[in-house]
């Protein structure tokens, strides 16, 4: 009787013998621990429960494992110095708690507090309705409880959700997130897995290998198309990655980290779009991964050097500074691009420690340069989202060198004001503050825009080398240039060409307006020790340095 | 609480295909439920079927604008959705129709229903919305014995 009670109870309970064997697990404690398979059977061992309790994952039952090992011990023999009536420990796994209790000599009981939920909220994701990530780990685990399982997943992140949810609040993205939940419903059939992982992303998983695509196409019209939520407009998209079992894989954590490889391969291809895993995506991303290894290595191990590439001035023809220019030379991949490994060390957040010694290194180099030449350093977007460690960064450099602030340029491009424009104007005045010049890199080749030149008064626009190489041409290269030159001076702000190759291209920057050059007709990047030399062939301009800008900012 | 009213307008193409008296039947169905649904959600509007593609407006209160809206976002009878004008209205502009409708399946291409589409499709004409709603005006007017069908 008392085993009926305990079966029929609303909260999850299971019981264990002394030896971990197991007496009773009722449809409560089955349902929320996502269990697979038929319900157990008096006497299995407590690891093949765990096994099949798909709702946790691996580090979660090796705890488990571990308690109830422990309590038993204390059962045996209270450890002299702990409390001997410890014999209760609760287990907070996220969104549930597990409370294990040792029974006098009976063995351990189990019990899951629902804490005043049912037990199918801890499964539950509560702005969608749909299964939380828990739920689609027991899934995950019940579609491939056998070798030959077949099956398919398929993880969905919104394109530009986070826009949406920046511009219109969060009330109106959480509406939005109901309407994508509900419009994937309506495209799904019996048997098929619906989950809110977090945030924009879902995950489905169909109980066959075939379909996956078909649906996948759909679903990217489906979500695509446009939302009227709460009185506003939105546009959206969606990415998906697909993989199958057991082609692609046959364990869950397998399938998933192919699923999702897919799903980077669909958003780098562009977004809007599903991509199905295919084996040189593993090879990829351990390609990745190996660049990244040696990325943190490398300035531990000095493999990442400077050069420097004068800036002429174009009325006097002398060397007013250089840009310090980032190398890597690895011993085995050789000289590694920027254009490789800046975005890869941007992503995963080495770019501030790679920036903050191109930083010293650049103005200790400068120190030893005649006073009127400054050096200009590039500073990412990234190293902006924390102000206060970039402007203790700038601090540093230029007090370990010794270096005024004024011979001091940093170059940032225009996507730098792109995400939280006041917080970065706050930092650009502050830099500007210490005598630091700012320069806006790269102009005309992304969001450029009138308003983001006013937003902050720049000392230097630097036009993109792209349109210089067009001067020659019939397309429209001179009329940018002229174009930029002109606002640069109209604006007060001085305006410097970028990758100039030829004498034409040099005469014509010169008759166009364009204050300042630099490209390989002057002089390709250098090493360090070159400077002298190069400015033994090139004159160094003889004017002190000033703050040449206008006043009153 | 009486509702602020709203309106949407939208274009999207047609995705039925088969012989023109197959294609009326698919009209004469949406057109049904979306009269059957509409005069319970407090909606009017009209349809337009011309040149393979449709345009629509729908207004009522907010809250049933969109919800009818997101019924019709799911339905693979069209495609490529593009919505002109969505925001509170001071009129209802088609008070009479709970869906007028005007087109002619099979008939000859309307050369200003072109010019119309082209631009909205495009998105590049602010004034795409009102030049729609004009049209469905002026094109629901004239077939009236259609909406009535
Ligand atoms: C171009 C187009 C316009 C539609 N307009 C409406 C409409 O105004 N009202 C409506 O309820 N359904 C409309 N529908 C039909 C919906 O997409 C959907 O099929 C219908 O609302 C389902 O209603 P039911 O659940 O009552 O069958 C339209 C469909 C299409 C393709």
């Amino acid at each position: 009787m008392l085993r009926a009670a305990l079966l029929g109870l609303a909260d999850g309970v299971i019981l264990f013998d002394p030896g971990l064997r197991l007496i009773l697990c009722n449809a409560a404690a089955r349902h929320r621990l996502g269990w697979v398979g038929a319900p157990p059977r008096r006497g299995l061992t407590l690891a093949s429960w765990l096994d099949h309790a798909g709702g946790l994952d691996p580090a979660e039952r090796s705890v488990i494992r571990e308690h109830c090992a422990a309590l038993l011990a204390g059962d045996a023999a209270p450890a002299p110095g702990r409390d001997s009536a410890a014999a209760e420990k609760d287990l907070a796994f996220g969104d549930f708690t597990l409370r294990l209790r040792r029974l006098d000599g009976q063995g351990i009981m189990i019990s899951l507090a629902t804490g005043g939920d049912d037990g199918e909220a801890a499964l539950r994701d509560p702005l969608t309705g749909l299964g939380n990530r828990r739920a689609f780990q027991a899934a995950l685990a019940a579609a491939l409880a056998r070798a030959e399982s077949e099956a398919a997943l398929l993880l969905l992140d919104l394109d530009r959700f986070k826009h949406v949810n920046d511009s219109l609040g969060h009330p109106v993205g959480d509406a939005l997130l109901r309407l994508v939940a509900q419009r994937l419903r309506a495209s799904l059939r019996a048997g098929d897995t619906l989950v809110r992982l977090g945030g924009d992303e879902f995950a489905i998983l169909l109980p066959r290998a075939e379909g996956a695509e078909p649906l996948a196409e759909r679903l990217v019209d489906l979500l695509s198309r446009p939302y009227l939520v709460e009185g506003h407009l939105a546009n959206i998209g969606v990415s998906i990655g697909i993989a199958r079992a057991p082609a692609d894989a046959t364990e869950g954590g397998m399938l998933l980290r192919r699923a999702d490889l897919a799903l980077y391969a669909a958003k780098a291809a562009g977004r809007r779009q599903f991509c199905r895993f295919r084996p040189e995506m593993d090879a990829r991303a351990q390609a990745r991964q190996a660049l990244e290894t040696d990325l943190r290595r490398a300035v531990a191990l000095g493999q990442f050097h400077l050069y420097y590439q004068p800036l002429l001035e174009v009325a006097s023809g002398a060397v007013i500074g250089f840009e310090a220019l980032l190398r890597w030379a690895h011993p085995t991949r050789g000289m590694v691009s920027p254009t490789e490994f800046i975005p890869l060390a941007e992503e995963v957040g080495l770019i501030v420690p790679i920036g903050e010694w191109v930083l010293r290194q650049a103005c200790r180099a400068a120190a030893s340069w005649p006073e009127t030449v400054l050096v200009a350093v590039n500073v990412s977007p990234v190293q902006f989202a924390d102000g206060a460690r970039l402007l203790r960064a700038v601090d540093e450099a230029l007090a370990g060198a010794g270096l005024s602030g004024m011979r001091l340029e940093i170059e940032i491009t225009e996507s730098v004001l792109l995400h939280d424009a006041a917080e970065t104007l706050a930092i650009l005045h502050d830099l500007r503050g210490r005598g630091v010049r700012i320069a806006m890199d790269d102009f005309g080749t992304g969001y450029s825009s009138l308003s983001q030149l006013r937003s902050f008064p720049f000392d230097k626009i630097k036009i993109d080398r792209s349109f210089v190489s067009e001067i020659e041409g019939q397309s429209g290269g001179k009329a940018v240039v002229r174009a930029i030159a002109a606002l640069g001076a109209s604006l007060g702000m001085t305006v410097t060409v970028e990758g100039v190759e030829t004498e034409a291209q040099a005469h014509f920057v010169a008759s166009s307006g364009g204050h300042q050059m630099q490209g390989y007709l002057i002089s390709r990047p250098v090493p360090a020790d070159d400077v002298a030399a190069l400015l033994a062939r090139l004159p160094a301009r003889t004017a002190r340095l000033s703050h040449e800008t206008r006043d009153g900012i | 609480m009486k509702q602020e009213l709203y309106r949407v307008v939208y274009c999207s193409r047609v995705r039925l295909s088969g012989p023109p008296a197959g294609i009326v039947g698919h009209l004469r169905h949406i057109l049904a439920t979306s009269r059957r649904n509409n005069v319970r959600a407090d909606i009017s509007g009209a349809l337009l079927f011309a040149n393979n593609c449709f345009a629509q407006t729908l207004e009522g209160p907010r809250v049933e604008v969109e919800r009818c809206f997101e019924r019709i976002q799911n339905d693979p009878r069209h495609s490529d959705v593009t919505v002109l004008e969505f925001g509170p209205a001071s009129a209802r502009e088609f008070p009479k129709w709970s869906m007028g409708f005007a087109g002619e399946p099979g008939a000859a291409h309307d050369p200003l229903a072109f010019v119309v589409f082209e631009g909205a499709f495009a998105g590049e004409r602010p004034e795409s919305g009102s030049a729609v709603l004009g049209l469905l005006h002026g094109l629901v007017r004239r077939e009236e014995a259609w909406a009535l069908a």
